[in-house]
């Protein structure tokens, strides 16, 4: 029964992109034999069994929660209800809540609950953001089995309907206003993103409790970051897979070093044996080898930085500038519907901070639409002559052109002159050349076109070319 | 060896070593189950520590092993001193044997140089095993690893297989420098050192700095807990709270104010840049009260 479960829950892990092995399903039983079925002490075994990664760890703890408390909760023993728990000193709390809502007139009137939401984040009262936060997913209604897949826009709702952007910007003014420390100012965000999850946890919490399985199966799969498209990825999404691509780049740098440690000695170098072999009367004791000359390539990016695509180019250029000391030279350009030079940006520089200025500072766009040709023909006549004829061009684009000229005679120069053209493409494979995609045009002149969607392609990709 | 988590972490206690109930339950699990116990965290949260505690509760010889790129099985596991080979054959010279008989002579026990991974295998009293830094150590290290952790035994040829007497209590320490295979990983017990939270980095000061001041300690940890989660390159470690603590001690500070922090931020911060971001913020990041 146990057993089950357990197997279960595994197969819920790997939905969710965690690999997790029969031995470690195996000794995660024999674990619970040993420690009993505490909740704390449960979910400590099968943490410190299951995972391997500490990547993983938010994925899991989201997956323990909805199997073993929303779908599964007969499994352990002693599983405390906080809300039951909070009750008796939360009562005060509510009649305030009650008497507003008591008012009749609904939110956006009379006193709305995005003071009481700036009052419980002053006061870091928690009990009350729970209350808020169970106020805000109320107001949803009753949810529909489609609702799986719109946990983030529910949660916005939610998060309007407790007037929570507003409750941001008061406590921004007050913040200026009352010269606010940055110790209580971040114990403020703490408050503010603790109500942002508990109200999603809620929304899963009831599609899970409501739809059963197939609901849970469904989130679990959503959870899989590997394999989301960069688009659909939310802010949190992002700052995982930011971890994601610093440890895959250090990954990748160590396996360079250690391949070409091993191969430092080139051929021997049969002048300087025999002129040493002199010393010990023409025995070459001690074989002299030629140094090895690594060649490191030079890179050159171009980013489509519009709109959905933005997220992908910022993923690769953190992951080329993590293991810059593999290339020779790098540099790098944005463009939307003109294209600026950003390389300077990186020298020395904290990769976040580099790329939060060059998105503020480059002049990439004069409109919101990105135009290839004319990129392609500004990008030949700027600063082809600057390059030299060994570099590697990556360009990373979903070549949706906005119905403008192509300039294909352009990019066949620029392939002509670089040693060779890549395309990573952020766009699923099925809608390429569809609509406004004209990426069938460029392809005779790039060496390789990847489909380039989510974190598992990217790292395929990397792995194959760097 | 423990009879219970709870036995556990009392023993541990009582050797000063703070642990919480999660990491509790974690290293019962791999003394109970003979696993290897893997543990990864920031450096500084007492990684090591733990291994030296555990080899202190248990009464047991801790056989350190240090890695490094470059250590092979020579220095980790086992060598034939063919000095005294050498040496040997030399006296025996004259005895004109057959090389069968010469060979049993050399290739004996009493040539075998026994580095840390052998003789932890070997020993009748209970040892704990401390492989610190794994991540550092070669691929090629770390598949040989696999042998001896997942069956306790090693083959040498010219001996055999070498079975554990006893079992020896493993405890396995990363930084993340990098990314160790995953057969390695899934052959251990994983324990995550995070840094301690405020009421446990208080216990830690309390007890490693006796006699420091009830609010002067609060203050300092809330700080400490603060800087962590700025962005900056080293945030830091436990070890560097106690030093702070004890150098404010030794400089009779019974407070903390924005001075005194800023002329002392050298001992929390290693990184000139570092030090160049949290000067000038040190008066709003100090605690309210």
């Amino acid at each position: 029964m146990l057993e089950e479960k357990i197997l279960e829950f595994a197969r819920l892990l790997r939905k969710g992109g965690v690999n997790v092995s029969v031995t470690q399903i195996a000794t995660a039983v024999q674990s619970v034999a040993a420690v009993g079925l505490a909740q704390k002490d449960f979910y400590t075994a099968l943490l410190s069994t299951l995972i391997v990664d500490q990547i993983d760890q938010p994925l899991f703890d989201k997956l323990f929660r909805l199997y073993f408390f929303s779908l599964e909760p007969g499994v352990l023993q002693k599983h405390i209800n906080h809300d039951e728990q909070e009750t008796d000193q939360l009562t005060a709390v509510m009649q305030l809540v009650d008497s507003i809502e008591g008012t009749g007139t609904g939110r956006g009137a009379g006193a709305s609950p995005y003071l009481l939401l700036v009052k419980a984040v002053r006061e870091t009262n928690y009990p009350l953001l729970r209350r808020l936060g169970k106020m805000g997913i109320e107001s949803l209604g009753e949810l529909e089995q489609g609702a799986v897949t719109e946990i983030d826009k529910l949660v916005d709702q939610a998060k309007v309907a407790i007037g929570w952007y507003q409750a941001v910007n008061t406590l921004e003014k007050i913040r200026v206003q009352e010269k606010v420390s940055e110790i209580r100012y971040s114990k403020w965000l703490e408050c503010l993103s603790f109500i942002e999850k508990y109200m999603e946890s809620l929304v899963e919490d009831l599609l899970v409790r409501k739809f059963g399985p197939e609901a849970l199966e469904e989130i679990a799969l959503a959870a899989n970051i590997r394999e989301k498209e960069f688009y659909r990825l939310n802010q949190l999404e992002v700052q995982e897979i930011r971890k994601h691509i610093t440890k895959m780049a250090r990954k990748l740098a160590s396996r360079y070093a250690r391949r070409y440690r091993r191969a430092k000695h080139g051929e021997i170098d049969l002048r300087r044996t025999i002129k040493n072999a002199m010393i010990n009367g023409g025995t070459p004791v001690r074989l002299k080898y030629r140094k090895r000359v690594i060649n490191k390539p030079e890179l050159i990016l171009l980013c489509d930085v519009s709109g959905s695509v933005a997220i992908f180019s910022e993923f690769m250029l953190q992951l080329v500038y993590t293991i810059q000391n593999r290339f020779s030279h790098i540099r790098s350009f944005l463009f939307v519907n003109t294209v600026d030079e950003v390389t300077e940006y990186f020298n020395n520089n904290n990769i976040e901070e580099a790329l939060e200025k060059a998105f503020a500072k480059a002049r990439y766009a004069m409109s919101p639409f990105s135009d290839y040709g004319r990129v392609f023909r500004l990008f030949e006549k700027q600063y082809l002559p600057t390059f030299s004829p060994q570099s590697t061009l990556i360009i990373l684009g979903d070549a949706r052109n906005n119905y403008r000229h192509d300039e294909r005679d352009s990019l066949q120069r620029i392939g002509e002159h670089v040693r060779r053209i890549l395309w990573f493409n952020p766009q699923p494979g099925n809608e390429w050349n569809t609509e406004d995609s004209i990426i069938g045009i460029y392809t005779p002149y790039c060496r390789q076109v990847f489909e380039c969607r989510n974190l598992k392609q990217l790292e395929e990709v990397t792995e194959a070319i760097l | 060896m423990f009879q219970s988590r709870e036995e556990l972490e009392k023993k541990l206690a009582e050797y000063h070593y703070l642990i919480d109930r999660n990491a509790a339950t974690v290293v019962y699990l791999a003394v109970k189950l003979q696993k290897p116990l893997l543990v990864e965290g920031p450096a500084g949260v007492g990684k090591t520590e733990l291994a030296k505690a555990l080899a202190a509760v248990t009464n047991s010889r801790l056989i350190r092993l240090q890695c490094y790129e470059g250590l092979d099985e020579a220095k980790a596991l086992y060598e034939w001193n063919y000095q005294k080979q050498l040496l040997c054959l030399h006296l025996k010279q004259n005895q004109s044997k057959s090389w069968h008989e010469a060979k049993d002579d050399i290739f004996t026990q009493e040539f075998l140089l026994r580095r840390p991974l052998l003789d932890a295998l070997e020993s009748i009293e209970p040892v704990v095993l401390l492989i610190d830094e794994v991540d550092k150590s070669d691929e090629e290290f770390e598949s040989f690893l696999l042998e001896i952790l997942s069956d306790y035994q090693i083959t040498i040829p010219e001996l055999g297989t070498v079975k554990a007497k006893s079992v020896p209590l493993t405890v396995l320490t990363s930084n993340n420098f990098r990314d160790f295979g995953d057969a390695l990983k899934r052959r251990c017990v994983h324990l995550y050192l995070d840094y301690p939270t405020f009421e446990r980095e208080l216990e830690i000061i309390k007890l490693k700095v006796p006699g420091i001041d009830q609010l002067l300690s609060q203050q300092l940890v809330s700080f400490v807990q603060l800087l962590r989660k700025q962005n900056i390159k080293k945030p830091p470690s436990i070890a560097e709270t106690i030093d702070w603590a004890r150098s404010l001690i030794t400089l009779c500070v019974s407070r903390i104010d924005a001075d005194i922090v800023q002329s002392t931020l050298s001992i929390l911060l290693k990184y000139q840049s570092d030090i160049d971001k949290i000067l000038p913020r040190v008066s709003s990041l100090l605690p309210d009260d």
